[in-house]
């Protein structure tokens, strides 16, 4: 496999150049401003839960979240063939709304479960209006689906040749 | 057989298996702006909150509107959700970054992937937090504020290191006309942009040509597990369908026909992507933002909190048990004690409700995002505090809660607030008493500061010069 040859300099005039060292150097002091904070206002006995759930986020993101969603489109890609590309891409927006949801709120659920600290807090059947939700999403992906191959069968009837989709 | 090329092999696998249409430097300079420009509006409002309740000595604020507090907290908490859809679509973009081969080319690149990993590390930490935060659940072995106030400093630094670093992509990529051929194909940065992208858009380039029999290149192909998986994905499965890999060279009209479906497969792809993200976004703020802004209250279906559900009709965050002031606040000798040097002067609850009242429509604003205006009825701090000789130039008020313990039991309260006409020493909320856990017998309501601030039962008030 050719691999193009590693350029030793940037492109772009002096005043790019200018302004990334500036955005470096600005942005660095911003890090360490946030490092001195810390040091200031949280005891060092409470670093290492700290870096732990750093690092931890990070890993389930790239390592959980991500591949599983890699894994599912995948799939989709190779599976969805045979599905008209419209109907797929509007099932695939529904599926992403319902899942953004589900994230949001399963942890509420949880925190609701574990008991919060009034009444006046978590008050709603939140495991209800996540399936609401979830039903609603299901019946608009549902309904423009079939409006989207409703409109395609008669423009394909109008034009046989053209739709390729 | 765990070398250096068996790792090249199973991150290139990883990169083409994360390869997509939606992934490529203009997508996720689109997401970015939008990230950027969410978190700096979320850095700004939480500072606004971070200095009204830690003041700089020289610090004076607005008191008008009174709805200031309750815009600025409710915009940092929704904005806020509204990110978790924007950061997931902004990792999605970027997400094979991760497998880049070599790992490291520079010292200077070694920083910069460190940096993008604090980066992303501290923005879903802050995210997470924040949003646990909304309902008081605190399952970390750390402080929530002093951490999300420190996060946040290493978020935007961090945030501008990152766009230091990629200037020269995000100038290529800013506009969609210089991003996307005639046919709505993401045109590759050139190598001298991004030489880990150009290098690997080269290989992809290669494997798609051997796996569509154009460029039969059998001394390349990868061996084993990691080999079968690589043309498993590689190969179009349109190809393989119609055309079996390497039997005969598929004629230039048919070659033709599938680039058009691909373009037009990758042009759907974005739509699709920004759309899922759009409306994911859209839809956290429609279903979470009704404990912020009044015109979404009807779609309150995931908020924290309720408006109109409580005692005297409004939510708490501090119980009366809680702040274990359930016999102090309910003590028939409680008086509320205004200092002034060597004068004071102790108000009974019969005294204040005897002195002239006020009625004052004021929001309760709370750090978490949640606020509701109530209708309270009271007597007029300044009033009180000029029985004692009133808050001279560049004083303040010190103010101290029955609570025995708690991080706001003594609070300060500048002078733009002490001498406000509408900061009331409240007795009733919405034509009620003050429930007790709203902090009978008496507490503070004033103009556009948190609800940490608004003092529930009084035990004194000194003025400070």
């Amino acid at each position: 496999m050719t691999v193009p040859t590693v350029p030793t300099s940037v492109p772009g005039g002096r005043a790019l150049r200018v302004a990334r060292l500036l955005l470096v150097l600005v942005g660095v002091a911003g890090i360490v401003l946030g490092a001195v904070v810390l040091v200031q206002d949280v005891s060092p006995t409470r670093y290492g839960g700290l870096l732990l759930w750093l690092a931890a986020s990070a890993v389930l993101h790239d390592a959980v979240l991500a591949p599983v969603v890699v894994a599912v489109s995948l799939l989709v890609r190779r599976r969805g063939r045979r599905v008209p590309l419209g109907a797929l891409a509007i099932a695939q927006v529904g599926v992403v709304v319902g899942v953004v949801l589900t994230l949001v709120v399963v942890p509420e659920i949880h925190a609701q479960r574990l008991g919060p600290r009034n009444d006046t807090v978590l008050p709603l059947d939140y495991g209800l209006h996540l399936a609401v939700a979830w039903a609603v999403v299901v019946a608009a992906t549902t309904v423009a689906v079939a409006g989207y191959l409703v409109v395609r069968a008669r423009r394909q009837k109008r034009r046989p040749s053209t739709d390729q989709a | 057989m765990w070398n250096a090329t068996g790792v090249h092999r199973l991150l290139h696998l990883l990169r083409s298996a994360a390869t997509s249409p939606t992934r490529n430097a203009r997508t996720s300079v689109v997401l970015g702006r939008l990230l950027g420009l969410a978190f700096v509006v979320c850095l700004g409002t939480g500072l606004y909150s971070h200095w009204l309740q830690e003041p700089l000595p020289w610090m004076t604020f607005a008191t008008r509107p009174v709805w200031l507090y309750q815009v600025t907290q409710g915009v940092h908490v929704t904005v806020g959700i509204a990110c978790v859809p924007l950061l997931l679509g902004k990792l999605h973009a970027v997400f094979p970054q991760l497998f880049q081969w070599p790992p490291v080319r520079t010292p200077l690149q070694l920083l910069e992937r460190a940096s993008i990993a604090l980066f992303v590390a501290s923005s879903i930490l802050q995210l997470v937090t924040g949003l646990l935060n909304t309902y008081q659940w605190y399952p970390w072995p750390f402080p929530f504020r002093q951490v999300h106030f420190a996060l946040s400093f290493v978020i935007v630094g961090s945030l501008v290191v990152h766009v230091g670093v990629k200037l020269p992509l995000i100038v290529r990529y800013w506009r969609a006309r210089d991003s996307y051929d005639a046919e709505g194909r993401f045109v590759e940065p050139d190598a001298a942009l991004d030489p880990a992208r150009a290098d690997f858009a080269a290989e992809v380039e290669l494997g798609r040509r051997r796996a569509t029999g154009r460029a039969p290149d059998p001394g390349h192909e990868a061996r084993g597990l990691v080999g079968r998986l690589q043309r498993w994905i590689d190969r179009d499965p349109d190809e393989v369908d119609e055309v079996p890999a390497g039997r005969r060279a598929p004629d230039a009209a048919a070659v033709a026909g599938r680039e058009a479906a691909t373009a037009r497969r990758e042009r759907v792809s974005r739509r699709v992507f920004f759309a899922a993200v759009g409306a994911a976004t859209g839809g956290v703020v429609l279903l979470t933002g009704g404990q912020s802004f009044t015109p979404l209250v009807p779609f309150n279906a995931f908020g924290a909190r309720v408006r109109g559900v409580g005692p005297n009709d409004l939510p708490i965050n501090r119980t009366a048990a809680a702040a274990r002031v359930l016999e102090t606040a309910m003590d028939p000798e409680w008086r509320l004690t205004v200092a002034n040097g060597a004068t004071s002067r102790a108000f009974s609850a019969d005294d204040l409700l005897a002195a002239t009242q006020v009625d004052a429509a004021l929001p309760i604003s709370c750090v978490e995002g949640w606020s509701q205006t109530g209708h309270w009825r009271g007597v007029r701090l300044v009033d009180l505090v000029d029985s004692v000789g009133g808050v001279p130039e560049g004083g303040r008020l010190r103010i101290t809660s029955l609570e025995e313990r708690g991080g706001y039991r003594v609070t300060e309260m500048g002078r733009e607030y002490a001498v406000d006409p509408l900061t009331l020493v409240a007795l009733e909320l919405n034509g009620e008493r003050l429930s007790i856990d709203h902090g009978y017998p008496a507490r503070v309501i004033a103009p556009g500061r948190p609800g940490v601030l608004q003092t529930k039962w009084l035990s004194t008030i000194e003025v400070l010069s």
